[in-house]
């Protein structure tokens, strides 16, 4: 009597799929199918139209359309030019990003690490709900609130600092400045960036954790020898999804952002910036068809500089949780 | 020895930390160079909550002013940015919030929902393309969006401003979410489910909608509800495609009042009649922002504690 082999006996799970049999079976499958073709139409429909409207422009304007900083419809032709709307869209999304990445590392360490649970509860609730204030709220919070204190918190940099020239300020104002943008976007972008280093945080592997406080280091050094490094890849790309939302922030720095061509390199506690968005915003209402043009070409230069920020994100945090495959 | 005179013995303390004090507690577990950590740690995450109670408060505060049930109901025709707050208000707002999202949402939940259906049903090679496109979309800023539509249905197509075109320029920004929501969710059901429906020769659409929708169902609703948080503040959009109007408004071709238009209308004067205006509306936008993730929550609290139940009774 020949035995049986251990692994025939035990056959391996098969693979199971759903195959569509009836008519109404395909229906169904053709409606989830159509769904997905119209959400894929919907995004090149967007990208293509944008595209299309915004030819004119990129052709009569040539590469000054990102480089130069003269926005003039009244003029033939005119002369639409974005350079200090994209450099300040940038600078604005790099400040907040500044801000926030302490604050957000320091929250989600705090929730998963050192709070008891009935608190962490509490604070992830916290950063839900101030992930979900509209915009146009921390706007008008921006405005009236917030602007003051900052604007007394710009003064006591530049007055510390002054020396260097990127917290200089030659006109005494304070108000309008990239800086309290910055911090705007910060507060909008926290959640984003809690949210998913708290998850990174919450699915490490606790032995490695546990490994370095056994060979003696301090909860101080683990954290910045160990948690940190193992967690950074997605950390960098919950940061860059909170970029790619601040990039695209329109309403509440139109608020509080004083939108000028006079390109500001740096000095970011001074009354002057851009924003691709607010530019947008500001412009549309009497635009001629020509700058209606440029305008698209504007949202699409921001939108291709989102997408690719939101991908390089997604590709990341994908590579950082192989968990959620 | 007589019993009563045995020594008192203290009792052995299963967790001794109970008797320190709570400096010492806490002093306890901290290593030698754990400090700057922790004072680090609690005074960034107090920095975060100041700030949201900031913003809170001040709605709150200065929202309550202008409350009142006229400020609710009544519209904003004769209404300028001095005029006293005993006389309109936000209600043809509210209104139209109402209807631009609702429109917005009828269109854009069941497309998402099946989206997410494609992403977890079927077994197609596109899914993963369909996915990665879906959340680019998420990355759109939303005045492109607003500018999309103004572009080619406004200025193209020369179609007036009007509510509906509102709700077409929110889709983009809210299928994301609800997408990717709902592909959670029914990612979570168990396989093992379907196939046992698909064993008692259920066809794969009945075990769908019978099956594998009633238990995502929880899950479903969050979907909803927060793909409908995601829009409702939204502004830009809206201020491109369906204007301002003062009167109250029911048909959707028209140009119609929404809650975010109406702070944006009246944060432009310095009037302080006109800034309580919009306070009060934000406070009403928080409100319903508010109720809906407090809505989403319960949801999906509801579900889990009924799994407990069950778990527990078993």
């Amino acid at each position: 009597m020949s035995e049986t082999p251990v692994n025939t006996a035990v056959p391996a799970k098969r693979k199971l799929s759903i195959k569509p049999h009836s008519r109404a079976d395909r229906v169904f499958y053709g409606l989830a199918r159509g769904a997905s073709i119209g959400a894929i139409v919907l995004v090149v429909l967007i990208l293509v139209f944008l595209l299309m409207r915004s030819g004119a422009t990129f052709g009569q304007q040539g590469i000054g359309f990102v480089l130069g900083n003269t926005w003039n419809g009244s003029v033939n032709p005119p002369v639409l030019q974005i350079g200090p709307m994209l450099w300040g869209s940038i600078l604005i999304a790099i400040i907040g990003v500044l801000f926030a990445v302490p604050m957000s590392i320091a929250t989600a360490y705090f929730i998963e690490f050192m709070a008891a649970k009935p608190i962490a509860k509490v604070a992830t609730v916290i950063v839900d709900l101030l992930a979900a204030i509209p915009s146009i709220v921390i706007g008008l919070w921006g405005l009236i609130v917030f602007t003051p204190v900052a604007a007394g918190w710009a003064k006591a940099l530049h007055s510390v600092l002054g020396f260097i020239p990127i917290f200089g300020n030659a006109t005494g104002n304070y108000v309008g400045s990239p800086f309290i943008a910055g911090w705007i976007v910060a507060v909008m972008i926290v959640p984003i960036i809690t949210s998913v280093t708290r998850e990174i945080f919450s699915q490490m592997d606790r032995d490695i954790i546990n490994a370095s406080i056994a060979l003696g280091a301090s909860k101080h050094t683990s954290f910045f020898k160990v948690i940190l490094p193992t967690g950074s890849g997605g950390i960098v790309g919950g940061v860059l999804l909170g970029l790619g939302r601040a990039l695209g922030e329109t309403v509440a720095i139109y608020f509080v952002l004083n939108l000028s061509f006079n390109i500001n390199w740096g000095q970011v506690l001074e009354n002057r910036g851009g924003s691709v968005a607010s530019l947008i915003l500001s412009k549309f209402g009497e635009a001629t068809t020509q700058e209606i043009s440029g305008l698209m070409a504007a949202g699409l230069v921001l939108f291709v500089i989102t997408l690719v920020v939101n991908w390089v994100a997604a590709w990341i945090v994908n590579l950082a949780q192989p968990w959620r495959r | 020895m007589d019993p009563g005179n045995l020594p008192q013995l203290p009792r052995p303390a299963t967790e001794p930390w109970r008797n320190l004090s709570l400096p010492r507690r806490i002093a306890r577990n901290l290593g030698h160079g754990d400090w700057p950590l922790l004072i680090g740690s609690l005074l960034l995450t107090a920095f975060v909550g100041a700030l949201l109670v900031s913003v809170i408060w001040s709605v709150l505060e200065a929202g309550f002013k202008a409350m009142s049930w006229q400020f609710i109901s009544q519209n904003n025709v004769y209404i300028t940015p001095t005029t006293s707050l005993d006389f309109g208000g936000v209600g043809h707002a509210v209104l139209g919030t109402v209807l631009i999202v609702g429109l917005a949402t009828v269109i854009t939940v069941p497309l998402g929902v099946l989206v997410a259906v494609y992403l977890t049903e079927t077994r197609e090679k596109p899914r993963n393309t369909v996915r990665t496109l879906v959340q680019a979309m998420s990355g759109l800023p939303s005045v492109v969006s607003g500018l999309f539509i103004y572009s080619a249905l406004i200025v193209g197509l020369h179609i007036h401003y009007g509510g509906w075109l509102g709700s077409l320029a929110l889709i983009p920004l809210m299928l994301p979410t609800v997408t990717r929501v709902a592909e959670e969710a029914l990612r979570l059901v168990p396989m093992e489910l379907r196939n046992g429906a698909l064993a008692l020769g259920a066809p794969a659409y009945r075990a769908f909608l019978q099956v594998t929708m009633p238990a995502a169902k929880s899950g479903l609703i969050t979907a909803l509800i927060l793909g409908i948080a995601r829009v409702i503040g939204e502004t830009a959009p809206l201020l491109l495609t369906v204007n301002y109007a003062n009167n109250t408004v029911f048909d959707m071709s028209q140009p119609m009042a929404s809650l975010p238009t109406y702070i944006f209308q009246y944060l432009g004067g310095s009037y302080d009649t006109a800034l309580a205006r919009a306070w009060g509306a934000a406070l009403i936008v928080l409100v319903l922002v508010a109720v809906l993730f407090t809505a989403a929550r319960l949801v999906s609290r509801g579900k889990r504690a009924r799994k407990r139940k069950s778990a527990a009774k078993a």
